[in-house]
């Protein structure tokens, strides 16, 4: 039974912000973060696998929390730890405009010096910049097989089985061990912390004394390896979208209505 | 000074708030028109140890203290006065009698099943002749063997219907009176002799149990005396203390949704060509009520860190319940107003907001016996003693 990592994220809780089209910027009126939603569901999976088959006394994994980014500060490991990860391993280091191609590289360090891993779960997508990329480039610098956008996934007898959602329906796929897994938001309904858990990590005491470590990525890569793919050049606002139609009749009316634009925008 | 939230309060207030938007929100309208308690709801708040939020970890507690049993009850508060009133009977009275006052063993037994939200909880002090005036209780305790037997019945008791253990006050001793003559027992509510003889009909909080009960030779065994025999009056007192705390938390909760949907109401709905947020008369409104909140949320968030830090706040307590409950009551009431004809109807939630709200104004004890309380301490101060 597979030792798992999982990589998760933090993202501006979108009910504390507001975006200005007109003045072309957001303004957060409340800065607080939340676990990205899609490696919510990652690290969601990676406690089922862990759990699946298994009395709670005798766990046959270990689940560790990585940060998908270098983050300022360790709150979404602890999160994860009071969610039900073993333990969480904070990357200390300043890096300007880290990217994912350089996480993939600083990552992939952390796997090798942990003495590698049998699964690596993250989101397949991060829910503000909507970037993607983080698990198919970790599994190149790693060399293992990638799994992107999965619905389910389960990992027994050194091979992981996943469901992935295509265009025109759900394909099951299946690779050895070790992988990279990229998992959907929303799939999973992610469990809550356990109260007394959350308590401890946050306090640092009792089982959950040791559950946090911290790492500098300048013992783990090189200086040059430090280098963003990404250049910030800007940033710029989507169009607005298109305003809808309104329609009015009864009931049967309206549906005939909808059904027929339907079918219109189906033929262009 | 430092007025900030430690670390673990900011993520225990995040857990909780999630847990109420996903969890508790969607049913409050359903518990209210059906009547039914939410099994389920509480169940789950167990299985995260929110049930026992404020307990210690050795007896199966979170170890988040006042302060943290106060977020929760804001976050409850926030979004369902009856899921907030099941947890706060639970935990802030029903099972806090235990903790308090309940003896190594009694921990072991009651508290643990309790904090875990294994068993739930409820207090019995009101009685059809005692209310407030707590000291006339005419439910007797008799001594036989190893046991009382306890005649006498209970009502409005919050959870009474359903709880597994009842905490209940009951005299030993007539010619002492209450102090002295009045003890606490733990009662299961599956012995015999122990019946849940109504449920009310309530205008607000439907979605919680008040219930009377009867008591015929009920035999509770003497290591079920919590606390020292003839000394009730004063634990059930320091119980109601911490209650009384979190009642103005959950207030606070109920004050800030009518503040969040006012303010979302009056962004939306144009009267006379604009919004009614460019109307200065809604404006006033929106800034009293916010003003209030913040001074609410002073009052309770800074009685929690004293009880914390184990100092005297008793008289603070009292004020926390008797301003929260009315800033709640005003802060619907200006939300009312504001909704106009859509607050008044029940597609919308104001309505139950209102009937809600209004309880907090009379449970564990009525707005009249904190201004008492109040008082007493502060003309004690200048050594005067008054009388209720």
């Amino acid at each position: 039974m597979p030792n798992i990592i999982v990589l998760i994220g933090r993202v501006l809780d979108p009910s504390g912000i507001v975006f200005n089209r007109r003045a072309g910027r957001l303004f957060v009126n409340r800065e607080e973060y939340l676990l990205q939603p899609a490696d919510r569901c990652a690290l969601e999976a990676a406690l089922r696998i862990k759990e699946a088959g298994r009395p709670k006394e005798s766990p046959s994994a270990e689940v560790v929390a990585l940060p998908r980014t270098l983050l300022p500060d360790d709150d979404v490991l602890r999160q994860a730890v009071a969610t039900g990860a073993d333990r969480a391993i904070y990357l200390a280091g300043q890096v300007a405009n880290a990217d994912d191609a350089l996480m993939a590289r600083v990552l992939a360090a952390v796997v090798e010096r942990l003495g590698g891993a049998d699964l690596v779960l993250t989101g397949a997508t991060t829910l503000d910049t909507g970037q993607g990329q983080l698990g198919p480039r970790l599994a190149e610098a790693l060399g293992w097989p990638q799994i992107v956008d999965v619905w389910h996934v389960e990992a027994a007898d050194g091979r992981v089985r996943a469901v992935r959602k295509e265009k025109d329906g759900f394909v099951a796929v299946e690779a050895d061990l070790p992988a990279v897994v990229t998992v959907l938001p929303g799939v999973l309904k992610p469990r809550y912390p356990d109260g007394a858990r959350l308590i401890n990590v946050y306090r640092g005491v009792n089982e959950m004394a040791t559950a946090l470590e911290q790492w500098d990525v300048a013992d783990l890569v090189e200086a040059q390896a430090l280098k963003p793919l990404v250049e910030r050049r800007g940033q710029e606002f989507p169009a607005e979208r298109e305003r809808g139609a309104r329609v009015s009749g009864t009931p049967a009316q309206m549906a005939q209505t909808v059904a027929e634009a339907l079918r219109q925008r189906v033929r262009r | 000074m430092d007025f900030t939230f430690s670390p673990e309060h900011v993520a225990l207030r995040r857990m909780i708030r999630e847990f109420a938007e996903t969890e508790v929100a969607p049913i409050a309208a359903e518990i209210d028109r059906e009547h039914k308690v939410p099994h389920d709801v509480l169940h789950k708040l167990g299985q995260i140890g929110l049930l026992g939020v404020c307990f210690p970890q050795e007896y199966g507690g979170m170890g988040a203290g006042e302060a943290g049993y106060c977020i929760l009850m804001e976050e409850l508060g926030r979004v369902c006065t009856s899921t907030a009133t099941n947890v706060g009977a639970h935990i802030g009275i029903g099972a806090m009698a235990i903790h308090l006052d309940g003896s190594e063993e009694q921990k072991r037994k009651y508290l643990v099943p309790l904090a875990r939200g294994e068993k739930m909880a409820a207090f019995g002090l009101t009685e059809s002749n005692a209310g407030s005036d707590a000291a006339n209780i005419r439910t007797r305790a008799v001594r036989e063997g190893d046991s009382w037997i306890l005649d006498g019945g209970k009502v409005y008791i919050t959870n009474g219907g359903y709880a597994h253990v009842i905490t209940v006050m009951a005299v030993t001793d007539p010619a002492l009176g209450a102090r002295g003559g009045v003890t606490a027992f733990i009662v299961e509510t599956d012995w015999p002799g122990f019946k849940v003889a109504r449920e009310e009909d309530k205008m607000g909080i439907r979605g919680t149990s008040t219930a009377e009960l009867v008591f015929e030779e009920l035999r509770v065994p003497h290591e079920n005396v919590l606390g020292k025999v003839g000394e009730g009056f004063v634990a059930f007192m320091r119980s109601l203390d911490m209650g009384r705390l979190t009642l103005g938390a959950a207030g606070l909760g109920g004050a800030q949704a009518a503040l969040e949907w006012s303010v979302r109401w009056a962004k939306t709905r144009k009267q006379f060509g604009t919004e009614l947020a460019n109307k200065q008369s809604v404006q006033w409104m929106i800034a009293n009520l916010a003003t209030e909140i913040e001074a609410l949320r002073s009052l309770v968030y800074r009685v929690a860190w004293m009880v914390d830090a184990h100092q005297p706040f008793t008289q603070l307590a009292a004020m926390c319940k008797m301003y929260g409950s009315e800033v709640g009551s005003r802060a619907i009431d200006v939300a009312l107003q504001i909704h106009g004809g859509l607050g008044y109807t029940r597609d919308f939630p104001i309505e139950r907001a209102f009937r809600d709200a209004r309880i907090a104004e009379i449970f564990e004890g009525t707005n009249e016996i904190q201004r008492i309380v109040i008082a007493s301490n502060i003309f004690r101060d200048y050594g005067v003693r008054i009388r209720p």
